[in-house]
């Protein structure tokens, strides 16, 4: 099978087909869309940068406020139940901001690329209350805009994030040494330095050892995030001061002004090994999980030549003649799966807003209380059915399906195997999605257009042939998000 | 084998009960005391193009044994028998106390104006919107709200996620989901397993997701998929309860190419969860000054194909139930199975438009002038006080 070049680039590169939308298919086209998505503001958090810093220091301080109050005997359940209930629905709101990012952006390249790294750099939600509010900024102000320059960047951006020293517990490391150590008994945790040589940089089974794990643990040592200003902030009682070696370089503290840990990044990302590491994965991911080493080390190449601007990375993968050929090896991921679909029925604006407002509606927020008062009982049952229509086909299917926004398993991301989204469980899953999606949007539809729009020349002849037998036109758009093709990339 | 005269002899061929030539009504007049905008009416769907030579099968008809050899029975292989003429499925036979009660009756070789395409969309696109072509936009359904006199009777609602087209159009009309979404019918998995016969990995998975309870459950689990009939029937009943008059919703799974007898019980079973429950949920009370009306968008050919089902084609079935009516009975005129008395030569011959039994339920239940029922509502349908559904 042979995909036209744009048709391609927008279900292998980007987020699928949308009716109306040009996909170039080309590599200077998708390059384009970085600087796009680089320089546009997301669509979360809510607030915008300042306002989900201010909204994620007043959580915490009113956590630890209620946490004193705790400890004095006077626990206030209303405060902490109060405080759940705000992190939970910023979560929520962020998390459909996120899918309507995707969705609405017509730099589906860029999308991608800010999913792939934001899996690639792991945090999660569900580590602490807090951290409901705090991802979301993370991927806003640490990934997005530094994809598409030199991955040393990105790589500090990402470590040297407050979600990320909570994630991993760096904020709970202190140096065996070091004064904090004696003083609260507390000691190093590895988990930062682990994940940092195994997942981040240099690659599972790339040669290190538990001893560059430790030695890695203790140069971040020092790292602390000031939760009242959510900054990362550097504390030397808390660092090791070193000499520290690893891989042959040798860390030291001279200063005392926590510089090293920043010498260790730039080390580690220009390690060749990050580098085949890094290119190996994103083939992985964008082309088939068992990649020719040629368009790997077209893309090494690429990383040694521009020491490790990601731009020049990624050209190398798309100018290679395997990124235009052989589609279909790959499975969308759940949320590409669900964001696809959406575009592919061109979802408006206003029609996923008005999903997000009926998830608001539900929760006693003013305007459900107003309705509720306005309306009673009927009125609160209507609403409370309009939410949960709408958490069906939005967050509570990326959770079904087993990619829920922001909450990987593990810090290793989510799987990305194709067989992985092709198991029995997951097919039943995308299909009930598509029948739920098809009865709510796509009930006036023509199936066979819809197939033109969601498939383009992918379209297996079969496919177009039973899409025009089907006994419904509810079937038949069903059919068209749950075929193979539509699945495929 | 002898022809009941009625069949013979009618000329309007109003057929009414094998035995009996006189034409008899779908509906009593209104001598019942209904409190003024107290009658209801509900429509079902049967998507897929339900099959009535299966459902109320012409068993005495002579050419109905050699049409369809394996799909047919008698009353001596299970059939339960209506009228000596026709026989009812026994996959139906949940429906049986309706029928004894006089509160269910069929309309054999009916259809909408539709004609020799034999697509399902614009076959459920004609049926919805009413029409005598594709060019109308709104569901009749929909229209009718606007000529009801009284407007107490105008509150409307579609039991599904969103609203489906037969209730569409400018008129306020509420849609209510009962969140039973996933449960697929026979004839849709069937087309998911032709979908995926050509992609070995998704062919796999889906044949798995068949075995396991999971996915049964999820997929096509006969409990899961009645509870979720059961569910839209209640919902609807419980809203014509309150403050509705007008309810609609959808059955899936007529689609019965390959295999159908064991598709086409599926469906039927839902087909009578769908009446047993609404009784059941209107109460004693309401299910009296209740009509409801389930159609399909064309029939099935008057024979076999070589998968032992059925393919698409023009005469169909209509289902009317409810303690408003005067049932018990098989109408229509039955054109016969003769090879020459086919529509083409494969096709059970339309003599009768839906739309006249729909015209002549609203007629009764809502006292729309036919005046307005052909010029609104069914544009193009000829109808008025002496349709044949209205006599008695």
């Amino acid at each position: 099978m042979a995909l036209s070049p744009p048709t391609l680039a927008a279900i292998r590169f980007g987020y699928g087909l949308r009716p109306g939308e040009d996909v170039s298919g080309d590599a200077d086209a998708l390059l384009a869309q970085i600087d796009k998505g680089v320089s546009e503001k997301p669509r979360f958090p809510r607030e915008g940068l300042t306002g989900r810093v201010e909204t994620a220091t007043r959580i915490q301080a009113v956590l630890a406020a209620e946490a004193k109050a705790r400890q004095a005997g006077k626990p206030n359940e209303d405060i902490r139940k109060e405080v759940q209930r705000e992190a939970q629905r910023i979560y929520r709101q962020d998390a459909m901001a996120r899918i309507a990012q995707a969705l609405h952006s017509p730099a589906g390249f860029y999308e991608r690329l800010a999913s792939f790294w934001v899996d690639h750099f792991s945090t999660s939600v569900l580590k602490t209350l807090p951290m409901r509010a705090i991802v979301p900024l993370y991927e806003a102000q640490a990934i997005r805009p530094n994809l598409g320059g030199p991955f040393s960047k990105l790589l500090q951006a990402a470590i040297l994030h407050p979600a990320m020293l909570i994630y991993l517990d760096q904020n709970q490391s202190v140096a065996p040494d070091s004064i904090a150590a004696r003083r609260s008994g507390r000691g190093l945790n590895e988990n930062l330095g682990r994940e940092l040589l195994e997942l981040h940089t240099l690659g599972a089974g790339s040669g290190y050892t538990q001893d560059d794990v430790r030695a890695a643990a203790l140069v971040l040592t020092g790292l602390a995030v000031d939760n009242r200003a959510l900054e990362v902030v550097y504390r030397p009682r808390l660092a090791e001061a070193g000499p520290i070696s690893l891989l042959g370089r040798t860390y030291q503290d001279d200063e005392g002004d926590g510089q090293d840990h920043i010498l260790m990044l730039e080390d580690l990302a220009a390690n060749p090994k990050t580098a085949q590491h890094v290119s190996r994965k994103l083939v992985r991911h964008f082309i088939a999980d068992d990649p020719p080493d040629e368009v790997i080390q077209t893309m090494v190449d690429a990383w040694t030549k521009s020491q490790g601007n990601l731009s020049d990375v990624y050209r190398a993968m798309l100018q290679h003649p395997r990124a235009w050929s052989d589609p279909g090896q790959k499975i969308k991921r759940p949320f590409e799966f669900v964001v696809s679909g959406f575009r592919a029925l061109d979802l408006p604006e206003k029609s996923f807003a008005t999903l997000i407002s009926d998830m608001d509606n539900e929760d006693e927020s003013p305007i459900g209380k107003a309705m509720e008062m306005a309306g009673g009982a009927a009125a609160r049952e209507n609403a409370r059915r309009r939410a949960g229509r709408a958490n069906a086909i939005t967050l509570g299917a990326l959770q079904r399906m087993g990619e829920p926004i922001w909450r990987p398993p593990s810090p290793a991301g989510f799987a990305d195997e194709a067989r992985v989204w092709l198991a029995p469980g997951q097919l039943s899953e995308r299909i009930a999605w598509s029948r739920l999606i098809a009865r709510i949007f796509g009930q006036k539809m023509e199936p066979s257009e819809f197939l033109e729009a969601a498939l383009g020349d992918a379209a297996r002849p079969e496919t177009r042939q039973i899409i025009s037998q089907a006994p419904s036109k509810v079937h038949g758009i069903t059919m068209v998000l749950a075929s193979p093709e539509f699945n495929r990339r | 084998m002898t022809f009941p005269e009625s069949i013979l002899l009618s000329r309007r061929g109003f057929l009414a009960g094998a035995c009996c030539a006189a034409a008899a009504p779908v509906l009593t007049p209104v001598t019942f005391a209904a409190m003024p905008g107290d009658n209801r009416f509900v429509t079902i769907i049967l998507r897929g193009a339900m099959d009535g030579l299966d459902l109320v099968q012409p068993y005495a008809d002579p050419a109905y044994a050699a049409l369809r050899p394996k799909l047919g029975l008698t009353p001596d292989t299970g059939l339960l028998d209506l009228d000596g003429f026709f026989g009812l499925n026994p996959a139906a036979s949940a429906l049986m106390p309706l029928w004894q009660a006089g509160e269910l009756c069929f309309v054999h070789a009916v259809s909408t104006p539709y004609r020799n395409q034999r697509s399902h969309f614009d076959g459920q696109d004609m049926l919805e919107t009413g029409g005598n072509d594709k060019s109308e936009r709104t569901g009749w359904l929909n229209r009718t709200l606007a000529v009801i006199p009284r407007s107490a009777s105008r509150k409307a609602i579609d039991i599904n996620t969103s609203m489906e087209l037969i209730l569409t159009g400018p008129n306020e009309a509420d849609s209510w989901s009962s969140q039973s979404n996933f449960a697929l019918a026979e004839d849709e998995i069937a087309f998911l397993d032709r979908l995926y016969a050509g992609d070995e990995t998704f062919a796999k998975a889906m044949q798995e997701a068949k075995m396991t309870d999971v996915a049964a459950d999820s997929l096509y689990g006969d409990a899961r998929r009645g509870a979720g009939i059961a569910d839209m029937a209640r919902l609807a009943g419980g809203m014509l309860r309150e403050e509705y008059r007008i309810a609609n919703f959808s059955i899936n799974g007529w689609d019965t190419h390959v295999g159908q007898r064991t598709q086409f019980k599926k469906a039927v079973g839902d087909l009578s969860t769908a009446f047993t429950t609404l009784k059941e949920a209107l109460g004693d009370e309401n299910w009296k000054k209740t009509v409801v009306l389930a159609m399909t968008e064309f029939g099935r050919t008057a024979r076999e194909n070589g998968t032992n089902g059925t393919d698409h084609g023009t005469g169909g079935l209509a289902i009317v139930a409810g303690g408003a009516i005067s049932g018990g009975k098989v109408l229509g005129q039955w054109p016969g199975l003769a090879d020459d008395k086919l529509l083409e030569q494969r096709d059970l011959m339309p003599t009768g438009d839906v739309r006249e039994v729909a015209a002549a339920i609203l007629y009764r239940q809502f006292g729309i002038k036919p005046g307005n029922l052909t010029a609104k509502v069914f544009p193009g349908l000829t109808f008025d006080e002496s349709s044949v559904y209205l006599k008695g």
